[in-house]
């Protein structure tokens, strides 16, 4: 990395960011913190829990439904678990697939993104930049819904000993950390799918393009993933072991499927993002 | 930066992809690698096995069957509340448990389910069933003589004798013998391994892999004839013979839980049967099908190619989706009458127009064999 190149990229593009690598990441962070959608997009996360918790408070089910919705009404820590399991398949996929989307192309419809590629030592240090920035965007989304599922959860419901899968009980504390660990194993869940939207977004200079293109291949994924007839190719799919997350809910926890899940995870990853940085890096300055 | 060298770049995806995809597939090959062992015969292996005692033992057992079983459309994996819902969902799939046992009574059975856990556990005392998805908990009651008594097997029994009966036993239907070595849960195992010499079964062969040390079955493999993809396949991934603490087979019912206990004794819970520690050797290949318990099945033939009939099924008429599934099948006719052919990997069925159904692990032209021996 040569100290010229750093400065003419960050003096062209980011006239904030300083010389140094941890200035750029700091930028990328700024950038992405900085916009609204993703305030609007972190708002709706944590009106998830808002939502489930007035809902079944109203409904006032008592065990009706299985599974951690049923737990909610006798101990509001659940709300946390359920909230996170609840957004799992939809809401969080959204919102990744949008700032991921966003983060290449959303650049190259601005014209900012000819400047930084003008200079080429760059080009890997500012993909690695926008890939750490969606990891702690995807780290925020869960964490976000951790927060509110535990303030609401404990306005509105009782909290005591959490009762595991196993059928045996913890302290509220320690239901609280593996709540905390669940949230984290959800963030890096949804990092295959965060660098799928990287390479897509490093292929058009449409943002919107980049998301739908994003969002379809997770649809796709998700419609193969429910075809029995073609099991055989389940265990490579990007949401095979997402589920897993409630192993740390048992007995002791059982770690085998979360390690596999996020095993997948960094192929996922290490593909696509090899892919990105192969497209960045040879990209022609358009 | 010349074009062909930017394109060179890519072949770092490239690899990526060949790496990711490499370590997934060809990486618990690798970790398969068979150890060396002494030489033993099956005769010694087999006598062995019913020596094998241990006090205590814990881990992870997978389970895993394809059968070859066609999905019935509409049909849903299994009610997990009634036994032939279970029976069905264990039969496709896979499935993780974690068990533990410690002698002389006490053993623990935890299903992982997705999101969910059942556990079935007994300290010989009290039993219980719990299911995290309905958080029902079931006081089971444990049969008076089985508390505190070990289940002692005759003191005359000789394991070398036993194991030569046996071996004489299944000698003219089954070959036996020690077909090498494995790893299975990070432990050495011989595999020991039974092929029936019957070409009217669709089993191609029973492999059980006996750890090395306490010549404890680990897992049990069940080869189709054709194809070379395991047909069951359920064994440990991991395992201790550490005794477990006894606090892992007691359960205490947790607020906010129902507890139900039946008026009536109920059986004990099945927990032991899918304990290792009592092989399934002398597996008989025979299917029961539930819900008809009006009509005793009957089975037809012995060993390999036994075929269970079962009279008086009334499976059609009301155009449900057995009824669609059916008029898919083969029609075939013999001198016991007519009827659809189902087939599948391991079982096949036949069902004739006269209401019988025949099925068992065997081929085809042997259920139409059987039907014509078969009484009306």
């Amino acid at each position: 990395m040569s100290p010229s190149s750093a400065v003419a990229e960050a003096a062209i593009a980011r006239p904030s960011a300083g010389r140094h690598t941890l200035a750029l990441f700091k930028s990328e962070l700024q950038l992405v913190f900085g916009r609204v959608r993703t305030w609007v997009l972190l708002g709706v996360l944590a009106a998830v829990p808002v939502l489930i918790g007035v809902a079944i408070k109203l409904s006032g089910a008592e065990g009706g439904a299985e599974g951690f919705l049923g737990q909610i009404a006798g101990n509001g820590l659940f709300l946390i678990v359920a909230s996170l399991g609840l957004s799992l398949p939809f809401f969080l996929p959204t919102a990744v697939t949008v700032i991921s989307g966003e983060s290449l192309a959303g650049e190259s419809s601005l014209g900012t993104l000819r400047n930084l590629l003008t200079a080429p030592a760059g080009r890997s240090r500012l993909l690695a930049a926008k890939m750490v920035a969606l990891a702690i965007f995807c780290l925020a989304a869960t964490l976000t819904i951790w927060v509110a599922g535990l303030i609401v959860g404990f306005i509105l419901f009782p909290v005591g000993d959490v009762l595991l899968l196993s059928g045996s009980t913890i302290s509220l504390g320690e239901g609280l950390l593996r709540a905390l660990a669940i949230a984290v194993v959800i963030a890096l869940s949804l990092l295959g799918l965060a660098g799928i939207g990287l390479f897509v977004s490093s292929l058009t200079s449409t943002p919107l393009a980049a998301m739908a293109a994003t969002f379809g291949t997770f649809i796709v994924l998700g419609i193969m993933s429910a075809i029995p007839q073609i099991d055989v190719i389940h265990p490579w799919l990007l949401m095979y072991g997402w589920t897993s997350f409630a192993d740390l809910l048992r007995d002791p926890p059982y770690w085998d499927a979360i390690g596999r899940n996020l095993l997948l995870q960094a192929g996922y990853l290490a593909v696509f993002y090899a892919a990105a940085w192969a497209r960045i890096t040879s990209r022609d300055i358009v | 930066m010349g074009a062909a060298q930017r394109s060179r770049r890519w072949l770092v995806p490239v690899t990526a992809v060949a790496v990711v995809a490499g370590v997934g597939t060809l990486g618990p090959v690798v970790a398969d690698a068979s150890p060396k062992l002494p030489e033993i015969s099956a005769q010694e292996l087999l006598a062995k096995v019913q020596t094998a005692k241990v006090d205590g033992l814990s881990g992870t057992v997978h389970s895993s069957a394809d059968l070859g079983l066609p999905a019935l459309p509409g049909v849903t994996g299994g009610d997990s509340g009634s036994a032939s819902g279970q029976l069905t969902e264990f039969l496709s799939g896979e499935h993780t448990a974690r068990v533990a046992f410690a002698a002389p009574d006490k053993a623990r059975v935890s299903v992982l389910d997705n999101m969910a856990e059942r556990v079935l556990t007994t300290d010989g005392k009290s039993a219980w069933a719990y299911d995290s998805a309905k958080r029902e908990a079931v006081k089971l009651q444990v049969p008076e003589h089985k508390s505190g008594k070990p289940e002692k097997l005759p003191q005359s029994y000789d394991p070398q004798a036993v194991a030569k009966q046996f071996l004489a036993a299944i000698d003219p239907s089954t070959k036996v013998d020690v077909s090498g070595t494995e790893k299975v849960a990070g432990r050495d195992a011989y595999k020991l391994r039974l092929t029936p010499k019957t070409d009217q079964t669709t089993v191609g062969s029973v492999t059980l892999a006996v750890d090395s040390k306490t010549y404890v079955p680990l897992q049990v493999t069940v080869l189709p004839r054709t194809g070379k993809d395991p047909a069951v396949e359920i064994g440990f991934t991991e395992v201790s013979f550490a005794v477990p603490a006894a606090n892992t087979f007691t359960f205490t019912p947790p607020k906010g839980v129902e507890v139900t206990q039946p008026k009536a004794p109920t059986t004990r819970p099945d927990v032991p049967k899918s304990l290792p520690g009592k092989p399934d050797t002398a597996k008989k290949p025979d299917i029961k099908k539930p819900g008809t318990a009006a009509n005793e099945p009957t089975v037809i033939g012995e060993g390999w190619s036994s075929v269970v009939m079962i009279k008086g099924v009334k499976l059609s008429g009301d155009g449900g989706p057995v009824d669609q599934f059916l008029a898919g099948a083969k029609s075939v006719e013999g001198s016991w009458g007519k009827g659809k052919i189902v087939t599948s990997k391991m079982v096949n069925a036949l069902i004739t127009d006269d209401g019988r159904v025949f099925a068992g692990l065997v081929t085809a032209q042997t259920l139409q064999d059987a039907a014509a021996k078969a009484p009306r």
